[in-house]
């Protein structure tokens, strides 16, 4: 299969049948493109999990979702530009997600509103700058569901340096992050700057969305962050066993929906986020009475 | 004579275009407790948050321990480390996960970047003992939203002493408690100054207890209107100035 950035997801034949034995599917993670794959979601999952336990918090799951469909515009742009898609696309969504924050700041409007209007309108003024790069051989659907199979060394490099910049930030301030999510005024009275923890959160957040799109799709992305986050919560009790578990949950769910793909030829994107439904269902009816507040 | 913990000069706040707080200035020495009294609206939290910076100032000069708080609000992390704020009504989202042993080491990390891991001994031995000087050591692994409100109140006292402090602001700290919970509060609070030696800068509307505990008043209608001792400062007289002429303060009778 082609190794372009952008291939078709949907209608991707597997040379293989439908329903594959066990041993079959192993032999089919010895593949390298395989491999690949199973590394970006793992990484893909553990980058949406973590920031996304600290986004649902803090009431930021509309925020991920506009910087998803916003990426749909900084690809247009790129293409438009003559540009590789890809390298407009982080900076894109890194100086769209400070322009949101301070349009939020600003307007003093609704947030889901002016979210509203800044994702459907992006979409839009993408989808028309899309009309005018005529030889894009990608096409819509691959940007809407990206392709993890198409996942190349490259972006693993990038993800994983990601996904340690995350995991540093997350993990050096966790408590100044706790305390910031907890109660903003109490955290500036002891001294932590909320502006500027909001703008490096903001900017590491656009930065795993810019990066996840490839593999996962402008649809799709919001649901790695969110998903894992609210399954987590159901199944935590501190704050810091949440966050490790959001993660956790993150790429969980990309293994089981890679594997689901695999032995049944789906797209893989949303065969991951299916699996994310199911763990957060199953976190829904566990009895949780001794394990959280919620 | 003891030192002055906290010095406000002149202080200015701005709300969008009004001045909320106009040229306030007072001292508060350490062990001491003031009080600031005044109806609604008349600047009391926008003081509080002023001096501690998460409002910005318009004019004037605040200085906490012989530090002088930045225009960007910032005092030097060991001075911050000897505040302890306690906010008008800890509002919080009660879906986030968090436990009272939690909410308590928030107070004890010093929140510079730090492995989540470091310190966990001494934290948990602080946490433990803050607990369990008010009271509360059974309380350290349940989820904060599962707490009444006094038990919310002993957490967040514990937050405040879990490290030692030279001063306390509260804005209205006890609201939303009953009767009960409330004298046992106050009961509470001023036990734990004589023994930590508490400056205390505090907002209330319980004008007994101001009289009952506090050694010094401010009485605040956006600038300052009276200050001195309780006898003082809350005669009929700067009642009537600071809350109307037709003010009838209603006194407890326990």
């Amino acid at each position: 299969m082609g190794q372009t950035l952008f291939p078709i997801a949907i209608g991707i034949k597997l040379p293989f049948t439908p329903m594959l034995s066990l041993t079959n599917t192993l032999e089919l993670f010895q593949l390298p493109f395989m491999q690949r794959a199973l590394m970006g979601g793992i990484l893909t999952g553990l980058m949406g999990g973590l920031m996304g336990s600290f986004t649902v918090l803090r009431q930021l799951s509309f925020f991920s979702d506009a910087l998803g469909h916003s990426a749909l515009l900084g690809i247009s742009l790129g293409l438009l530009l003559g540009l590789s898609p890809g390298s407009l696309l982080l900076p894109f969504a890194v100086l769209f997600a400070l322009g949101v924050a301070y349009l939020l700041e600003r307007t003093r409007l609704w947030t889901d509103a002016l979210l509203n209007i800044v994702y459907s309108s992006s979409l839009a003024i993408g989808v028309i700058l899309l009309t005018f790069v005529g030889q894009y051989r990608g096409g819509i659907n691959s940007i809407l569901f990206g392709d993890i199979l198409a996942v190349r060394p490259s972006n693993l490099v990038m993800a994983s340096v990601l996904l340690l910049g995350c995991v540093l930030f997350v993990g050096l301030t966790l408590r100044s992050q706790i305390l910031l999510t907890l109660h903003e005024p109490l955290a500036i009275a002891r001294g932590i700057s909320a502006s500027a923890h909001r703008t490096a959160f903001i900017v590491l957040l656009a930065l795993v969305v810019g990066t996840s799109i490839q593999a996962i799709g402008v649809l799709l992305i919001s649901a790695f962050v969110v998903i894992p986050a609210c399954a987590a919560r159901l199944l935590s009790r501190t704050f810091t066993s949440y966050v490790i578990l959001s993660a956790l949950l993150g790429a969980l769910g990309a293994v089981l929906g890679m594997v689901l793909s695999a032995v049944l030829n789906l797209p893989s994107g949303p065969a991951i986020v299916t699996m994310q439904l199911a763990i957060f269902l199953l976190a829904i009816v566990m009895p949780r009475s001794k394990l959280s507040a919620v | 004579m003891s030192a002055d913990v906290l010095m406000v000069d002149g202080l200015t706040v701005y709300r969008d275009t009004y001045a909320a707080v106009q040229d306030v200035s007072f001292a508060l020495a350490e062990g001491t407790d003031l009080a600031i009294v005044g109806p609604n609206g008349a600047g009391k939290s926008t003081l509080i948050q002023a001096i501690l910076g998460i409002l910005p100032r318009r004019t004037g000069a605040v200085s906490v321990m012989g530090q002088s708080l930045s225009g960007r609000g910032y005092l030097p992390a060991p001075v911050r480390h000897q505040i302890a704020y306690l906010p008008q009504n800890f509002l919080f989202d009660r879906r986030i996960p968090i436990t009272v042993n939690e909410l308590v080491a928030l107070g004890w990390d010093d929140l510079g970047p730090k492995l989540p891991w470091a310190d966990h001994r001494p934290r948990r031995l602080a946490v433990r003992q803050a607990l369990d000087r008010v009271d509360a050591l059974h309380l350290g692994p349940q989820p904060i939203a599962r707490l009444s409100g006094g038990e919310m109140k002993r957490a967040l006292l514990a937050y405040c002493l879990v490290r030692p402090r030279r001063l306390l602001i509260l804005d209205e700290a006890p609201a939303g408690l009953d009767v009960r919970s409330e004298s046992e509060f106050y009961r509470l609070l001023y036990q734990l100054k004589q023994e930590q030696g508490w400056a205390i800068l505090q907002i209330s509307h319980d004008l007994d207890m101001v009289r009952k505990h506090c050694d010094r008043v401010l009485c605040l209608n956006r600038s300052i209107r009276c200050q001195g001792t309780p006898d003082d400062a809350l005669s009929p007289d700067n009642l009537a100035a600071v809350y109307g002429s037709d003010f009838v303060p209603y006194r407890h009778r326990h």
